[in-house]
């Protein structure tokens, strides 16, 4: 056995919040607005019915082998070979996102509050702190989130409350204007990022009660969904949908323009360390991921060596991206058809094939 | 720069190598270097300024038909 860390119902659901939250709540509102303008917030609850299902799908998939990740079963339903090269193209995959969460984390630092410091210093931190809570093992990662990721929910709602003044509901309006397909496009970013949460499939096996794993992944993607649409309702509220496209970061600068009595100012600050605690969780729960795939793929008996090599590999790919206007046309365009091949087609394959087979236990 | 990563590197490898060989655990330690050398070959052609084939390009030709549809 790689891992042998338990987690508890709970610290699962705090980390598939954390597997998809923290890039999330303040890029989504952009893109989404770009394509379904006010009916964004139609767009995430759409999203997050369609998360559903991929939650779903997946944990249907890892019940049906108990105690056995993503690697572990791809090659007992596909055969060895098959099973293998699904595994390499999803290390592949979970290295590649984690680089496009890298480059987002850098972003969002570099624009906001350090314009002046290279992206290269947050890649390298970022990936510092994830790789010694990566190289602790699943239980260390967990607590620290346990630890965080109410502090950054309490935090959330605050900031979100506190705008309140500067909302105007007639900006949301009119409602459906826009017509159902522009809905349904803007649903399709939203989507790629919850359907993020096929990396559970690799925490499955380590839960102590995996039977209620299927609560577990339906709480924590109506968690994570009611955060993106509060995260785009407050944005289009308070500037409308045109101004929340402009900006990269609209629930950001939503933040910034509180001002309550001339004291409660500059609350930015909050948003800042709500992106850092939740960032430093979603790299490392990606890392994990990565790390642990690759040592199964390999039959190894450890996976702490591939740690720090794999960071080094993280910080290169992630300093491949040319720039934040690359970044994000190809986060709004091109990565939903291309994560969504590893989100719901390569599992709902597995799983057809897992059913045609008869492989696999009956669900327990 | 250079110097920095190749500082970097020699770090890694007295950090964990050490450890591995004392274990006899070969098949780790083969993987170790497999990944290590994968990010030298990222790594040390950008500390040299030199432009790497991205990634992003390829998986853009590949989606790119059903990226269209976004727009």
């Amino acid at each position: 056995m790689l891992e042998r860390g338990k987690i508890d119902s709970k610290q699962a659901v705090f980390l598939m919040i954390a597997l998809v939250l923290p890039t999330a709540v303040l890029t989504v509102p952009s893109v989404v607005a770009k394509l379904a303008s006010q009916d964004a917030w139609l767009s995430v609850i759409v999203a997050t019915l369609v998360g559903l299902l991929i939650a779903r799908l997946v944990v249907s998939l890892s019940l049906r082998f108990p105690g056995k990740t993503l690697f572990e079963y791809a090659e007992e339903i596909l055969g060895r070979v098959p099973g293998k090269v699904v595994g390499l193209l999803y290390i592949w995959w979970f290295l590649h996102t984690n680089a496009f969460i890298l480059d987002e984390f850098g972003a969002f630092l570099g624009i906001t509050i350090l314009p002046d410091t290279p992206f290269l210093v947050f890649f390298i931190a970022g990936t510092f702190v994830a790789a010694y809570a990566v190289r602790s093992g699943l239980e260390v990662l967990v607590r620290y989130n346990q630890l965080f990721l109410p502090l950054i929910l309490g935090l959330l709602c605050v900031i979100f409350i506190l705008s309140a003044k500067d909302m105007k509901v007639a900006r949301l309006l009119p409602v459906l204007d826009t017509g159902l397909v522009p809905i349904l496009k803007g649903a399709a970013v939203p989507v790629s990022w919850l359907g993020e949460n096929v990396t559970f499939a690799m925490i499955i096996p380590f839960l102590n009660r995996p039977k209620e794993a299927y609560r577990v992944a339906a709480r924590a993607v109506l968690i994570t969904g009611f955060f993106l649409l509060v995260s785009v309702l407050v944005s289009l509220a308070v500037f409308g949908p045109n101004l929340t496209r402009a900006w990269i970061f609209p629930a950001y600068n939503a933040v910034r323009v509180v001002s309550i009595a001339n004291f409660l100012e500059r609350l930015e600050a909050a948003v800042v360390a709500v992106w850092m605690l939740g960032g430093f969780a979603k790299i490392g729960v990606f890392y994990y991921a990565a790390v642990l795939g690759s040592a199964q793929l390999l039959g190894l008996k450890n996976y702490r060596p591939l740690v720090a090599p794999v960071g080094v590999i993280l910080v290169a790919l992630a300093l491949l991206c040319e720039n934040t206007v690359v970044l994000f046309d190809f986060l709004g365009r091109v990565f939903p058809p291309y994560a969504l091949v590893f989100e719901l087609g390569i599992p709902l394959v597995l799983l057809i094939v897992a059913l045609a087979g008869g492989k696999g236990g009956k669900k327990s | 720069m250079i110097a920095l990563l190749v500082l970097l590197f020699i770090g890694i490898i007295l950090f964990e190598v050490p450890g591995l060989v004392k274990k006899k655990m070969w098949r780790e330690l083969a993987a170790f270097s497999v990944f290590l050398a994968i990010g030298m070959a990222l790594s040390i052609p950008q500390a040299l300024g030199a432009t790497l084939p991205n990634p992003m390009k390829a998986i853009e030709a590949l989606f790119g038909p059903l990226a269209e549809l976004l727009k």
